[in-house]
């Protein structure tokens, strides 16, 4: 992608994304809801159009050329509510260009295998519950074989069970050298999966850098513990390297200087005060992405709210 | 292609081959076709309870009432046989009438006329009293009466000049027939009819004519018209069918256009609000998506108006009636049928589209189904005149053009041979531009959710696609 730009009315919803995505990677979008990650990925589909700026696909210009060659999981996603099981996923493989009735059988059903939900083949779609109706749906989405596989929001609305059976099935398919991009608005299922994160917010592009890369660049500069007794928190705040202590979320937290090691702070706070637990806070993704984008805006806590409980920064996009 | 024809495929099956379908387009028009003669039977016998009352006269020229009841019987027994002569013509003419269809015929008779009326005459004198007759008419009054003659059902005024004309009159005097309401219009006609011969014989009489003499003379019995057809046979005149020819077709066309038509509006509508076109368009495009769908539906129109078609050509030939139909007009029904259901599908799918649901789509479909009925409603005066210039004007006019050229070439009078063609070109570009505005529509409309749009949203999105 290269300055990619798509408004809907008067909203801009992705304002100038440079991406490239090296084959075989996992790739995670994350930011929250209304950030621009479903308009990003359905120009990557070719659903949509940029207004400005180029996009190519597998090498090919467009989408349109390679279709066969993506799965594409939407976020807004369906059935055909009275359509049978494997006749919607025969159906699915047929239009990505599988042909053959018997061996396109077969492949479903070895799918449908897979996921625990032989037993359902015959049953109409709208007989599922949501979970099994998203199982199929990923099938529909892998079942031609694809090169690149896209995921918008792939865990949503699935219980823990499925949520691993799922990642482990993503997993595999990065194992043979797929290339996968997910978006999630849950930073941790990114954590858990990825090696590599593109972050969007407010439709610009924040952050692209894998994994460790980020870990390291934000290195770990808070240690939590929880004191047996009473503190005294000028003792604390006293030692070597420590900033400033105060209470957060997870118990009493002493900020580190820039360049102090944890490893010796640590080591001091046990020899001033006795603790029932102590730990080197790592900051999470949700931690970084608050950190890029309160940066730009200075609204942290607004953001937190935002990523929490996953309500909408900025409304439907296709509201406009 | 191959993903045109898979999406066409799917259409199809999950549309013809489902039981609401087979149920609605196959089994109720039968049942609609047998149970006819059982709705037409209960409506008879609705009218079947026998009539019985009385028939007051105030005879003013005195020369009529005496022979007035005599001509009421006979008249209600002739009535009797001409509504027979009547149903057995009818019969005639479908050919329905088998062996042993006289024997039904007087069965059916029965049941269409239920017993005779039974009418008595009642003679007020010729000075009776008319309005006190006549407030015995209302209702509610004279029923059970002391006269034990039943209800009084009619009251006739005889002019006292309706017999012999007097020095000074210019005609003869008539009556005037009085009755209830809501009285059986047959009842009415028989009463009406024997008082008319009563006067008549009473003039022979009067002016010393024979009357079987006078019957023969002003009774002028032509048997019924016949057609010489092309092969040189003879038969009973079809001009039914010659109106009702242009009607069939329209309504095939018709019901054929809109049952694809409204089955494709509904799976667009559906594949919107399940969600499951993103899915779809990550595999075909929008265009390939829309001529799919519009294929498949296409097969399901196609379907109906084979099957319809198939029934009345194959009665129509089972009754000899077959060279009231030209090869050409079928030829012209199936070409008009793609032209027509190309253009409205197209819309209807742009409509289903643009909406959310089923009910936001009445208000953009209304329209399109108004080009629909426009033919319908214009069945009468075009059959009449087929080649007005309104007429042939409209039959050019996409999209009612293949409606309307449809009826004037199924119609009595012939169409110039030029202008099916024509219509036929236009028709085709018109389907050219509905396909190309649906397509951007569709293109557009299938991922916005929210506000339901209105034509000017519509015509935005083209601009904006």
């Amino acid at each position: 992608m290269t300055s990619v730009r798509k408004t809907f009315g008067t909203k801009v919803a992705v304002e100038g994304i440079d991406l490239e995505l090296p084959e075989g990677s996992l790739y995670g979008f994350i930011g929250p809801n209304g950030a621009g990650k479903t308009t990003s990925i359905r120009m990557i589909m070719s659903i949509l159009f940029p207004d400005s700026g180029e996009l190519e696909v597998l090498g090919k210009k467009s989408a349109v050329e390679s279709k066969d060659r993506i799965g594409y999981l939407p976020e807004e996603r369906g059935v055909y509510r009275k359509m049978k099981v494997l006749s919607f996923l025969m159906h699915m493989g047929r239009l990505k260009g599988l042909g053959g009735g018997a061996k396109l059988r077969d492949h479903c059903m070895t799918w449908l295998d897979r996921v625990e939900l032989a037993d359902v083949a015959k049953k109409k779609c709208e007989e599922l519950s949501k979970g099994m109706q998203q199982k199929v749906q990923f099938i529909a989405c892998i079942v031609h074989d694809p090169d690149l596989l896209i995921l918008d929001e792939p865990f949503s609305g699935l219980d823990p069970v499925n949520m691993r059976l799922l990642r482990d099935l993503i997993r595999e398919q990065h194992e043979a050298g797929k290339t996968v991009i997910f978006s999630t608005h849950v930073m941790q299922q990114a954590e858990q999966l990825c090696d590599h994160i593109v972050m969007i917010h407010e439709g610009k592009k924040v952050l692209d850098a894998t994994l460790d890369e980020i870990r390291t660049r934000h290195d770990p500069r808070t240690i939590a513990f929880s004191p047996l007794n009473g503190l005294d928190r000028g003792l604390v705040s006293s030692l070597a390297g420590v900033e400033s202590v105060d209470d957060g979320e997870h118990g009493v937290e002493a900020h580190l200087a820039h360049g102090a090691d944890p490893g010796g702070v640590m080591r001091a706070i046990l020899a001033a005060t006795p603790v029932s637990r102590i730990e080197i806070r790592r900051p999470t993704l949700e931690d970084v992405f608050i950190e890029i984008a309160s940066g730009r805006d200075g609204d942290a806590a607004r953001l937190r709210e935002a990523l929490r409980g996953g309500h909408d920064v900025a409304g439907e996009e296709e509201q406009a | 292609m191959s993903k045109i024809l898979q999406i066409a495929r799917r259409e199809f099956v999950s549309t013809a081959l489902t039981k609401g379908f087979i149920i609605g387009a196959i089994i109720v028009p039968l049942i609609f076709m047998a149970a006819m003669p059982l709705i037409i039977w209960l409506t008879m016998l609705a009218e079947a309870p026998k009539v019985e009352g009385e028939l007051a006269v105030i005879d003013r020229s005195g020369q009529v009432v005496g022979t007035l009841q005599e001509y009421v019987d006979t008249r209600i027994a002739r009535d009797r046989e001409q509504i027979a002569e009547q149903m057995e013509k009818s019969q005639e003419l479908t050919g329905a009438m088998g062996p042993g269809g006289a024997a039904q015929g007087e069965q059916a008779l029965d049941m269409v006329l239920g017993e005779d009326p039974e009418i008595v005459v009642h003679d007020l004198g010729a000075e009776g009293d008319e309005e006190g007759a006549k407030a015995a008419l209302r209702p509610g009054e004279g029923e059970g009466g002391g006269e034990g003659l039943g209800s009084r059902l009619g009251l006739a005024v005889i002019d006292a000049n309706a017999v012999r004309k007097g020095e000074d009159d210019e005609a003869f005097g008539a009556f005037q027939l009085f009755v209830r309401p809501k009285l059986d219009d047959r009842v009415i006609d028989s009463m009406r009819d024997a008082l008319r011969e009563a006067v008549r014989q009473g003039r022979y009489r009067e002016y010393d004519y024979d009357p079987a003499f006078m019957d023969a003379l002003t009774s002028v019995n032509a048997p019924n018209t016949r057609e010489i057809t092309e092969t040189g046979e003879e038969r009973a005149s079809t001009q039914i069918f010659t109106m009702m020819l242009p009607f069939a077709f329209m309504i095939l066309l018709m019901i054929s256009v809109m049952i694809g038509g409204q089955y494709l509006l509904t799976t667009t509508i559906e594949e919107k609000s399940s969600r499951v076109v993103e899915l779809l368009l990550s595999a075909a495009s929008p265009m390939q998506l829309m001529t799919g769908k519009i294929l498949g539906q296409m097969g399901v129109g196609l379907s109906l108006l084979l099957m319809y078609s198939g029934l009345g050509i194959a009665s129509l030939v089972y009754f000899s009636l077959g060279d009231v139909l030209d090869v050409w007009d079928v030829v012209y029904l199936f070409v008009f049928f793609l032209l027509a259901y190309t253009m409205i599908a197209s819309l209807l799918a742009a409509v289903g589209s643009a909406v959310n649901d089923v009910r936001e789509a009445q208000s953009l479909q209304t329209p399109v189904m108004m080009v629909m009925i426009l033919p319908y409603i214009l069945w009468m005066p075009v059959t009449r005149d087929p080649n007005a210039l309104w007429v042939t004007i409209l039959s050019f006019i996409p999209p009612v053009s293949p409606f309307m050229m449809m009826m004037r070439m199924t119609s009595s009078q012939d169409v110039p041979w030029w202008q099916p063609p024509i219509a036929v070109a236009i028709s085709a570009v018109g389907a050219y531009c509905c396909i190309w505005f649906a397509a951007k529509v569709f293109r557009v409309g299938l991922l916005m959710y929210g506000k339901p749009p209105n034509v000017r949203t519509l015509i935005k999105w083209v601009r904006m696609a």
